[in-house]
């Protein structure tokens, strides 16, 4: 087969996992070598539907011997199938490594005939790569669910990140979508790279090469099994703090096959997917928990507020906070306020007194932060406005103008924008 | 707090080199006065009301200021208003001379110093500039012209072209390379696997490319245009990220 072809079909197999990252490596380049990893990471292009482009993203083979119910791979569909060679794969990371187009190889594959089997071919490639190519960028290898301890070694030491994605988010929907996959297959070589990767950084001199440097990842699917959100973040909370994983990807769900036991989605649930990854963010760099954001009454995110503005609405008696003596953790609180903003404040009190006109200068977008912060005791409006219904009819105005019309309703000039009193209940009792 | 100098209501012209604006640096520091504008000698529209001076660079002072600012304030001052210096803004000028005149005086607390005027300017394009080189560093694209020779066409808003042209360096150390910046600048980033060089040149011919990289080019094609799931299409999204000003230099767009 031609290796365009093959290319078309491969890329097009490997399309729905999210994971694009090629940040959290140092690898340098070798004497005689090419290519290096940049610790932040670096896009390339981005795709027609906006997610950006850094690796290149195949798989070696669709030829799947499994047959999960959601994969557009499975063994049941009737779609066109093939397989490279080690040095195809090869071939092509390095002609589209010299001109630039991609960071790296992100390489996966479908299970030919065992998982150990599939793991060789995959450990074969990036040999190659390594070794007679003396490739030094970024690679990103699946670890094949239910494969041998040594080979999970052998590769993690070639590799920059690794990922096994759960897909899934609990047992019950495991054993009715993948049939064949099972818990422990899939948790236990995430366990054992995270002790491995704990390991090699804390015994350096034992290892030659760094074990995984770039971490591993997971994806979970979204929309296809009944789930809610609270347990989707929980489940991303222990994996973060059991598995040491660096990301849990999110990916709606795109209905691509028809089964009884699938949900027919006319679009995927992108707007949910976008609240997985705010949450996601606030778990990861503002110090939330997922028990603060969610519980059994409210299991699932608000579609009309993120949930940070969310949280803030729901505990106004935190606020407002004092941004010329507040600490870095409470600020990082304040809806609008992220990690950079707030070390920049922090900076910049240091030496001068903060008032909002300060604030403005400094680059704080003060579009939501204003209702919940207070500059030397002033509010930037009659403090007696510093009340729930005030903000939320704000904060709900701000995030209709702020989203495209497309995710909500078309919006008409006979649409009043402000939220109609059934929007106001809706978003107070997270009750959809 | 920040120093005030007397303005001198003149309009300072200098070649447009980071030596040339030290150099002024330096003999404002001397007669602890400031023009009023500071613009590059071939942007300078004449005007009936300016008092005008012409600048000639002279290295030597240009160097006491280089290494005064390393020795006295820090080396962030340099790299945030060496940067903010290669962005393509009018008047930024004016916030460099502030900002290194007032480091002279008040040392590396300036740095942190943000709610002053220009040292939020300097430090916002300095972020202004990196992040086009940023982005360049995955928007450029290699075409193959030879054997082992690559060339690269770029149109930046800023002058990105060394710190781009130093990160291909550091990755790819064994292929010759040329990068071209086809905007007014007309620059030239050359390198032959031991040493690069920046070089002027307005009428560069852009050379034709292989047989060799038409296929790869065409697989790019047809792997960027696989890679995107339909029903997620949002050509806003994509165009927020790619700003369309990049296009005409992508291969996979053009």
């Amino acid at each position: 087969m031609e290796i365009e072809k093959k290319l078309k079909i491969l890329a097009d197999s490997a399309k729905y996992d999210a994971s694009c990252s090629s940040s959290g490596s140092k690898r340098t380049n070798h004497k005689d070598g090419f290519g290096n990893a940049d610790v932040s990471g670096i896009c390339h292009s981005w795709g027609a539907d906006g997610r950006c482009i850094s690796l290149l993203k195949i798989l070696l083979s669709n030829a799947c011997i499994y047959d999960c119910k959601y994969c557009v791979n499975r063994c049941s569909n009737s779609i066109p199938r093939a397989t490279f060679t080690p040095r195809e794969v090869a071939e092509l990371t390095m002609n589209f490594y010299k001109r630039n187009y991609i960071e790296g190889l992100f390489l996966s594959s479908a299970v030919i005939k065992n998982p150990d089997y599939t793991m060789e071919r995959l450990y074969e490639t990036v040999l190659l790569l390594r070794q007679e190519y003396h490739f030094h960028g970024y690679i990103h290898v699946k670890t094949i669910p239910g494969c041998s301890k040594e080979l999970i070694d052998k590769l993690g030491k070639l590799v920059d990140r690794t990922s096994i994605n759960i897909e899934l988010p609990s047992q019950t929907s495991l054993k009715l979508l993948a049939p064949q996959k099972e818990k422990a297959g899939i948790i236990a070589p995430m366990q054992y790279i995270s002790q491995q990767i704990h390991t090699s950084s804390q015994e350096k001199s034992k290892w030659k090469e760094k074990f995984v440097p770039a971490g591993q990842t997971t994806q979970l699917m979204i929309g296809a099994s009944p789930e809610t959100d609270y347990t989707i973040m929980t489940l991303s909370e222990s994996l973060y703090k059991k598995m040491h994983l660096k990301r849990v990807y999110y990916s709606a769900y795109v209905s691509i096959n028809q089964d009884a036991l699938l949900p027919a989605l006319p679009q995927p649930p992108l707007l949910r997917e976008n609240r997985l990854y705010q949450a996601d963010w606030l778990l990861r760099f503002y110090g939330f928990t997922v028990d603060e954001l969610l519980d059994q009454n409210h299991p699932n995110f608000n579609t009309l507020l993120d949930p940070k503005c969310d949280w803030a609405l729901r505990h106004l008696e935190k606020f407002p906070v004092e941004v010329n003596t507040a600490d870095y953790a409470t600020l990082l609180r304040v809806p609008g306020i992220g990690v950079i903003s707030a070390k920049r404040i922090i900076t910049a009190r240091r030496e001068f007194h903060l008032n909002f006109e300060n604030l403005k200068k400094l680059g704080i977008v003060l579009k939501r932060a204003r209702y919940f912060i207070t500059c030397d005791g002033k509010y930037f409006d009659k403090i007696s406005s510093f009340q729930e219904s005030f903000i939320e009819e704000n904060l709900l105005y701000l995030e209709r103008a702020s989203t495209p019309a497309s995710t909500y309703i078309q919006t008409s000039l006979f649409d009043t924008f402000l939220p109609t009193k059934e929007d106001k209940i809706k978003s107070l009792t997270g009750a959809f | 707090m920040a120093l005030s100098f007397s303005c001198n209501q003149k309009v300072y012209l200098y070649d447009g080199s980071f030596e040339g604006l030290l150099n002024i640096v330096f003999d404002c520091y001397v007669q602890k006065q400031i023009p009023s504008r500071i613009i590059e000698e071939k942007q300078y529209i004449p005007n009936l009301l300016d008092t005008v001076e012409i600048y000639h660079t002279d290295y030597t002072k240009a160097d006491r200021i280089f290494h005064g600012i390393l020795k006295s304030i820090s080396y962030q001052t340099l790299y945030e208003n060496y940067y903010a210096f290669l962005a393509n803004v009018p008047e930024k000028e004016m916030s460099i001379l502030l900002y290194l005149l007032n480091g002279f005086s008040i040392g590396p607390k300036i740095n942190t110093m943000l709610s002053l005027d220009f040292v939020f300017q300097v430090h916002s394009l300095r972020k202004k500039m990196l992040s086009e080189a940023h982005k360049l560093k995955g928007l450029l694209r290699f075409k193959e012209v030879g054997d082992n020779l690559f060339y690269a066409c770029i149109h930046p808003t800023h002058n990105v072209i060394e710190n781009v042209g130093q990160h291909f360096v550091r990755r790819l150390p064994h292929q010759n390379f040329i990068i071209h910046d086809a905007t007014d600048r007309g620059l030239l980033f050359l390198y032959n696997t031991h040493q690069y060089q920046i070089q002027s040149d307005k009428n560069f011919m852009v050379p034709t490319i292989s047989e060799r990289e038409k296929e790869y080019q065409q697989l790019w094609k047809t792997f960027f245009q696989t890679i995107a799931i339909e029903e997620r299409k949002n050509p806003r999204l994509q165009m927020q990220f790619m700003p369309k000003k990049y296009w005409k230099d992508l291969v996979e767009l053009s």
